[in-house]
């Protein structure tokens, strides 16, 4: 076989009032993983997407093979033997496995028409060598996110790229599946191929890739050997400083009060007699593998979904909120998952964003006062420097660290008066620097005296931010800990009891 | 240096284009019309006046579009308000209680509009085309019964055909009246905002404690309402129960409303960009008409014109995009 590899040559890019690559010369062999690091805005994607096609660098080239390449779109790369797999996954929901593997490459019979046999065949073929469950006349659209994740790597599979590129690909699967996915990795990598890695995830880097190169502000930084480097160094060179540890320099609340919310026997659709207690002062963690019921829990208790039975009581007096905005109402806070589906509406100002649940709060007579608003809104951004020029930037235009911190400013204005704030996967998709900004906003929010529930996947940050950590499995609560008895053996194992 | 930043806010806002755009339309008629009879009062009086009946329709389906749903039903219930207005004053029933009667009516489809959106999810589109194309253009044939009532009730006929100093037709008041309510209502008030921020993203807006549901309802009853106003006024003017009546108004208001930079997307735009667009389709339409171009040309010209409208929109929204993909 030959031995691939892919080279970038002074890549150079420049959107409109940003430089986003600076001239990225590097190459990546066959046989080795190469993990790409950085912190956003770091030019990891843009890069991606030039070697994908998507768009084209004013100055530089990839070369494969030696050979000089200028992708001037998609198709031209994928013919180059070329996938990227973006986060947001690239299939057609409503059609099935076989036909979102075979998109653009159908078996076609002497009339025209697909060869639906073939197809079934060749793509039962491919799921049998990854060994996975799933049938290939599944509708992607019903699949879970892991599973459509696998399709997407599939498909490059299937058209034999030589040069695969995963972004993020284990944001949304669960430990289980990141074991999958890493074996489906490692196997392509036996194959000799050239594969680049995009993740914010350490453990994982350390634990897949064989060179790190590392990206800050468009211009590469640094060149590592994974074996002969550690976490300080590399998050050194991703934020160009020594940020210590994180968490020993985190100040905390040392005065947990009273008990804020208390939850008996709690069903729903999706969860099964969940009873917990929240304080004043208290950062209660949520930990368990994704699918444990931890969002649902608190869906239900901020009145976005029924609930079937159970007792609720908010400082004492039995609650049930029938909608979110009675929770808005009585102090409760959620920041969900999603920021960009379920948190901002992207096309209006970080103004319109904060100033959502008060709005009763900032009118004159008929009339809402802007000023009342863009004084909120302009305080949110000094208090939690919030990189923008103006408060009437859309969201949409903001990195996620700063979308996260605007949804922080809604609920931790002085108007909103928040009891009880729910933080779900905050620091998903965050940037180290970033994070650490994060963890001590929470433990300041501790500190006022708001009950903090801050569930996440990213098992250190809880182990680490949180005074008590309750651990879910399966729609059920299978067990609490604090924070001095909690260890990550521990907290696995509750999370995967039966 | 604040005032110079508004300014490039201004310069740089799409109802700053539009008005360009209004512009280049009337400069270019004033000069290209028969003996410059484009700029005569006459004739820009009967723009505006053309522009009543349209007006109502697009404040109306711009709200429902800023929301994030689209409403197509409202010219028919328009026509359906105008023939019941006819039979009710027909049959002896006061004008102070027959408007009110069609305007309830009018929002009754409306509320029939968001129960179907809003507890069946079926898609506003589909929704609000069979409630306008079917059950109420089925009740204007319904409803007269093959009688054509004529309307001779003097108040209705006073404000729907009466001039204000012999010379403002009532009409055209009222339908201002309501775009520059609706449009501070949108621009300053809570239940406008809240149009924007369910439009933009309605889950969101509901996990922080708006409540989309509420708003829709009222949103589609003042769809309904409008086009219930609407069908009266224009009644009123033919002083006769039309059994096409406002039917044809529908589309080019929504159109007028998209030309304004109200976009289909939900969460955008604003009525003074609405009654820009308004102004511009109307102004052309009569320049053209003016010119001596023959009706269907004119169809075909709108189209054009909106195709223009809709592309530099694309290709401004395109750069904000790259632009955003660039700071990832």
């Amino acid at each position: 076989m030959v031995e691939q590899s892919l080279e970038f040559c002074n890549i150079v890019k420049s959107f409109p009032g940003v430089k986003a690559l600076k001239g990225i010369s590097f190459r990546a062999e066959g046989g080795r993983i190469c993990a790409l690091m950085g912190e956003n805005g770091a030019g990891k994607s843009t890069l991606l997407k030039i070697l994908s096609g998507d768009i084209q660098p004013d100055e530089g080239c990839l070369k494969i093979n030696g050979e000089e390449h200028h992708f001037l779109s998609p198709h031209q790369s994928i013919k180059s033997s070329v996938s990227v797999i973006y986060q947001e996954r690239q299939l057609v929901p409503s059609l099935s496995v076989m036909e979102n593997i075979f998109l653009e490459d159908m078996p076609v019979g002497k009339l025209g028409f697909i060869n639906m046999t073939e197809l079934r065949s060749k793509t039962q073929e491919i799921l049998d060598t990854f060994g996975l469950p799933i049938a290939p006349t599944d509708t992607v659209g019903w699949l879970s996110v892991a599973y459509q994740q696998m399709v997407e790597i599939m498909k490059a599979y299937r058209r034999d790229s030589n040069i695969i590129a995963f972004d993020e690909p284990t944001a949304p699967l669960t430990d289980k599946e990141i074991t999958i996915l890493f074996s489906l990795i490692k196997k392509l990598k036996e194959k000799g191929k050239v594969i680049l890695y995009v993740s914010h995830r350490m453990a994982e880097i350390f634990q897949i890739s064989d060179d790190i190169v590392v990206l800050k502000d468009g211009s590469l930084v640094k060149t590592l050997l994974t074996s002969q480097t550690n976490e300080g160094e590399l998050v050194k060179a991703m934020v160009g400083r020594d940020i210590g540890d994180t968490y020993a320099n985190l100040k905390r609340n040392d005065k947990i009060g009273d008990v804020l919310l208390e939850v008996n026997n709690l069903v729903t659709d999706y969860v099964d007699n969940v009873s917990f207690k929240l304080h004043k002062g208290e950062v209660l963690g949520f930990a368990g593998l994704i699918g444990a019921g931890r969002t649902e829990v608190m869906r239900a208790i901020f009145g976005a979904d029924p609930i079937r039975s159970g007792e609720i009581r908010l400082e004492g007096k039995p609650v049930r909120f029938k909608s979110p905005s009675e929770a808005v109402a009585s102090g409760i806070a959620l920041c969900p998952e999603d920021r960009k589906e379920q948190g901002l509406v992207l096309k209006r100002s970080i103004t319109d964003n904060v100033s959502i649940p008060v709005l009763s709060k900032v009118k004159k007579g008929l009339f809402l006062s802007r000023k009342t608003e863009n004084d909120m809104a302009m305080n949110a951004v000094r208090k939690y420097s919030i990189k923008t020029p103006s408060a009437d930037k859309q969201v949409m235009q903001l990195s996620g660290g700063n979308q996260q911190k605007v949804i922080l400013g809604r609920w931790t204005s002085e108007k909103m008066a928040t009891k009880i704030l729910i933080l779900d996967e905050p620091t998903k998709g965050i940037d180290v620097g970033t994070k650490a900004e994060v963890y001590q906003m929470v433990c300041d929010f501790a500190k006022q005296g708001i009950g903090v529930i801050f569930i996440s996947s990213e098992l250190t940050e809880v182990l680490n931010v949180c005074d008590n950590i309750i651990v879910m499995h399966n729609r059920h609560i299978t067990g609490m800990l604090t924070r001095e008895e909690a260890t990550e053996e521990l907290v696995l194992q509750l999370a995967m009891k039966d | 240096m604040e005032k110079s930043n508004r300014l490039k806010k201004i310069l740089a806002s799409k109802e700053f284009s539009l008005f360009i755009l209004l512009v280049i339309v009337v400069a270019f008629y004033g000069v290209a019309s028969p003996n410059g009879s484009f700029l005569k009062t006459r004739n820009i009086r009967s723009i505006l006046d053309s522009m009543t009946i349209y007006t109502l329709f697009a404040v109306g389906g711009g709200l429902v579009i800023i929301s994030g749903k689209i409403d197509l039903s409202p010219s028919y219930v328009g026509a359906v308000c105008g023939v019941l207005l006819a039979k009710l004053l027909d049959q002896g029933l006061p004008w102070y209680l027959v408007v009110p009667i069609c305007l309830a009516v009018g929002a009754a489809f409306g509320l029939l509009n968001a129960v179907l959106i809003n507890e069946f999810n079926i898609q506003s589109f589909i929704a609000t085309l069979t409630t306008g194309t079917f059950i109420a253009q089925g009740l204007v044939y319904l409803i007269p019964a093959g009688v054509t009532y004529q309307i001779k009730d003097p108040v209705v006929i006073w404000y729907s055909t009466g001039k204000i100093f012999g010379f403002i037709p009532i009409t055209m008041v009222i339908s201002i009246l309501i775009i520059v309510i609706f449009g501070i209502v949108l621009a300053k008030t809570k239940f406008g905002r809240s149009v924007y921020l369910i439009g933009g993203n309605a889950n969101a807006a509901r996990l922080a404690g708006l409540k989309p549901k509420k708003l829709s309802y009222i949103i589609f009853a003042y769809s309904g309402a409008l086009g219930a106003l609407a069908g009266m006024l224009y009644a009123g003017r033919l002083k006769s129960g039309s059994l096409v009546g406002t039917v044809s108004y529908g589309f080019p208001a929504v159109t007028a409303a998209i030309l304004g930079g109200i976009s289909l997307g939900g969460g955008t735009g604003n009525m003074l960009g609405c009654f820009l667009g308004l102004l511009i389709i109307n102004s052309f339409n009569n320049g053209l008409m003016l010119m001596g171009l023959k009706p269907y040309w004119q169809t075909v010209a709108s189209g054009v014109l909106l195709l223009i409208a809709l592309t530099i929109d694309y290709f401004s929204t395109r750069e904000r995009k790259i632009k955003l993909t660039g700071s990832i």
